[in-house]
């Protein structure tokens, strides 16, 4: 890579599951596994939720704008019966990286100012807090447009280094830009957050790993959209990052969000060893 | 503005147009159900159905647990009981303001067909007497649900759709409105079948005037009229009850094509014979299943079905006779006996009625056509999973 390397600072975070939060729920794909063998087929369970716990979000023609998963061979759309969980299914027709992504419609929430102003905290959403405080805006409720743009690596075969994460084109998204299941040992993952296919600077990002989901590990993006994660811990890990503009005129609501999530595994070594032998 | 950043922004009014332009949805639907009985006899009961792994993890979480380990239902049952305090945290049964304890059974329905475990978890007690009010709140899901609720079994449910946490409205617990009288049911449904013609249905109003332009006696306009009516009450009546039943996407066409039939045929016959009487006849029985279609529309009340449909011909029936008096008025009695009446007004109304029925004749075909490859093509698409 030709970009200079920057090490940012990485926070490690401790949260406590907060009780009966009304909105600010992340959405990530979980797929039924992420090492399928090659020919297996792989439920794509859409989840709703904190912490990576989550709550089954069965498929809703009406929300979903783009359902897809591109490998090797293309892009296709994620097939699945409406009202069904999982919301989807693919087939990991040959070996390597699949690439599943859901982008899904608005949905409108509505929120008091003090709920509103908690969950930009809980974000990071700092220009739209300052922006709210400027125009003294703090305590007024807002009407929020909120749309998902939800991404899932999933490895079929052995890994390998050159083949990665793709960009799928959703309004704003996480890249994995090497292969998390080809990383070394104490190797950070690399990614990088697009805005309207633009590097978004100095948002932030939170990775959250199943095992141990109240260890957060967090960091702001730098000038070129890009943090590099220290992601020690085996298991599945949820990469979200969340943007949010004033929402355009005529739609009724006041901001519009998008939340970006990718989840993946980092395998247990031994695991990906095994496969590696297999001719 | 460099070209990345013009691209940037192409794309942000795209999606800016694309989402204005897109049905804004309300909710991000979960697969948790919550229906609630507040039954006569003074005890309530509360039925939520949901993910038994989902619903186990975030209390095992919450109690300070490790994740649950895969467990035959019997094992998810047991670890939910043994939860029950975790669960009842964020759980509220509120009777005008005041929180109430109620018993709660887990109960997990296997895993089957690939699909995941269900848990049910039932809530009971007793409502407090002189209660005007209950409220609920749901902490254990992040998405959205629905929340039933129904007096009795029997009685029609009421829904709101909730957020995980948030407190429901005021569910009232006083009597249930009583159900309208039988006359105030027979007037509001012979308002709705006069109005389903005037102003609401062009379609009949043209075949009643195409019925009326035939001839200037009053005896031709009876006899159709006569066969009209008892036709269409007849097929009216016997698909509501179900006897029979035929496709709208085959009955509006047809409609469609006997307002043009009846219309074209005034061009070329003056007077009345057993074969129009007929004619109409099989056209009311086409009409009566169109009005029967309507009226499922707008539904019956199932305490005063009988009430309700009579009214509802009746008033289908006094819209016919409604159109059929403004002709009277404003076409028959200033110009009915002259002699050009037929070339002029019979002649042209006729042709204009038999166009505009031609032309829906074609778009109701069309449209069926258009249903029946998307319903086919849903299908198809459905079927190569």
């Amino acid at each position: 890579m030709s970009h200079t390397r920057r090490r940012l600072a990485c926070f490690f975070v401790l949260s406590i599951l907060s009780a009966g939060s009304v909105a600010a729920h992340d959405m990530w794909i979980d797929p039924t596994t992420f090492l399928p063998q090659t020919g297996q087929i792989v439920g794509v369970r859409l989840r709703v939720g904190q912490d990576l716990l989550g709550d089954p979000i069965p498929r809703d023609p009406a929300l979903i704008r783009e359902f897809v998963v591109e490998d090797g061979e293309g892009r296709k759309p994620v097939i699945g019966r409406g009202g069904a969980d999982p919301a989807g299914f693919v087939r990991a027709s040959s070996s390597g990286l699949l690439v599943i992504g859901y982008h899904s419609n608005p949905a409108t929430v509505e929120l008091s100012g003090e709920k509103f102003t908690q969950y930009l905290k809980e974000e990071g959403l700092d220009a739209v807090l300052s922006s709210r405080a400027r125009r003294g805006q703090t305590g007024a409720g807002a009407r929020e447009l909120f749309s998902r743009c939800a991404k899932s690596l999933v490895l079929s075969g052995p890994p390998a280094a050159g083949v990665s994460d793709r960009l799928l084109g959703f309004p704003l998204e996480l890249l994995a830009e090497r292969n998390p299941y080809a990383l070394g040992d104490g190797e950070e993952l690399p990614v990088r957050l697009t805005y309207g296919k633009a590097p978004l600077p100095a948002a932030l990002i939170v990775a959250i790993n199943r095992q141990n989901p109240a260890q957060k590990i967090s960091a702001r993006t730098a000038a070129d959209g890009r943090v590099r994660l220290p992601l020690r811990q085996p298991g599945m890990w949820l990469i979200k990052a969340v943007h949010m503009v004033p929402a355009p005129d005529g739609s009724g609501a006041d901001w519009e969000s998008f939340w970006a999530s990718l989840t993946f595994e980092i395998a247990a070594p031994q695991a990906l060893a095994l496969r590696v032998k297999v001719p | 503005m460099s070209l990345g950043s013009r691209r940037a922004f192409a794309c942000l009014v795209a999606t800016a147009v694309i989402a204005i332009a897109r049905p804004l949805h309300a909710h991000e639907l979960g697969t948790t159900q919550v229906s609630a009985w507040l039954a006569a006899d003074g005890r309530y009961e509360i039925r939520i159905v949901t993910d038994a792994i989902a619903l186990l993890e975030k209390l095992r979480a919450a109690g300070g647990e490790s994740r649950a380990s895969d467990a035959g239902a019997m094992g998810l049952e047991k670890q939910m009981q043994d939860l029950d305090s975790v669960f009842r945290r964020r759980i509220e049964i509120s009777f005008d303001g005041t929180p109430a304890a109620a018993a709660i059974a887990y109960s997990v329905a296997a895993a089957e067909n690939g699909s995941a475990p269900i848990a049910l978890v039932r809530l009971t007690g007793a409502i407090p007497s002189h209660a005007r009010g209950l409220r609920w709140t749901y902490g254990w899901t992040f998405a959205s649900y629905a929340l039933t609720v129904r007096r009795d079994r029997a009685a029609e449910p009421v829904t709101q759709w909730l957020e995980g946490g948030q407190t429901s409205a005021e569910i009232s617990l006083g009597a249930p409105p009583a159900p309208p009288g039988r006359l105030r049911t027979a007037l509001r449904y012979a308002a709705l079948g006069f109005t389903h013609i005037l102003p609401g249905g062009l379609d009949h109003v043209l075949f009643v005037l195409g019925v009326y332009l035939l001839g200037r006696k009053v005896r031709v306009v009876l006899w159709q009229v006569s066969a009209f009516t008892v036709a269409h009450s007849f097929t009216l009546g016997l698909s509501m009850l179900g006897v029979l039943t035929v496709p709208p996407a085959l009955v509006e066409p047809l409609i469609a094509l006997s307002i043009a039939y009846v219309a074209i045929e005034n061009l070329f016959v003056t007077g009345l014979t057993s074969r129009r009487i007929a004619l109409v006849f099989a056209f009311g029985l086409l009409h009566g299943m169109g009005f029967a279609g309507a009226l499922q529309e707008l539904g019956l009340p199932r305490t005063e079905f009988l009430t309700a449909l009579v009214a509802f011909n009746a008033g289908v029936e006094a819209g016919q006779v409604a159109v059929l008096a403004m002709a009277f008025l404003l076409v028959g009695l200033p110009w009915g006996s002259r002699a050009w009446y037929h070339r002029r007004v019979v002649v042209p109304a006729s042709a204009l009625i038999a166009c505009v029925a031609v032309y829906w004749t074609f778009e109701r075909v069309a449209s069926t056509v258009a249903f029946t490859r998307t319903i086919a093509f849903i299908v198809g698409w459905s079927a190569q999973m």
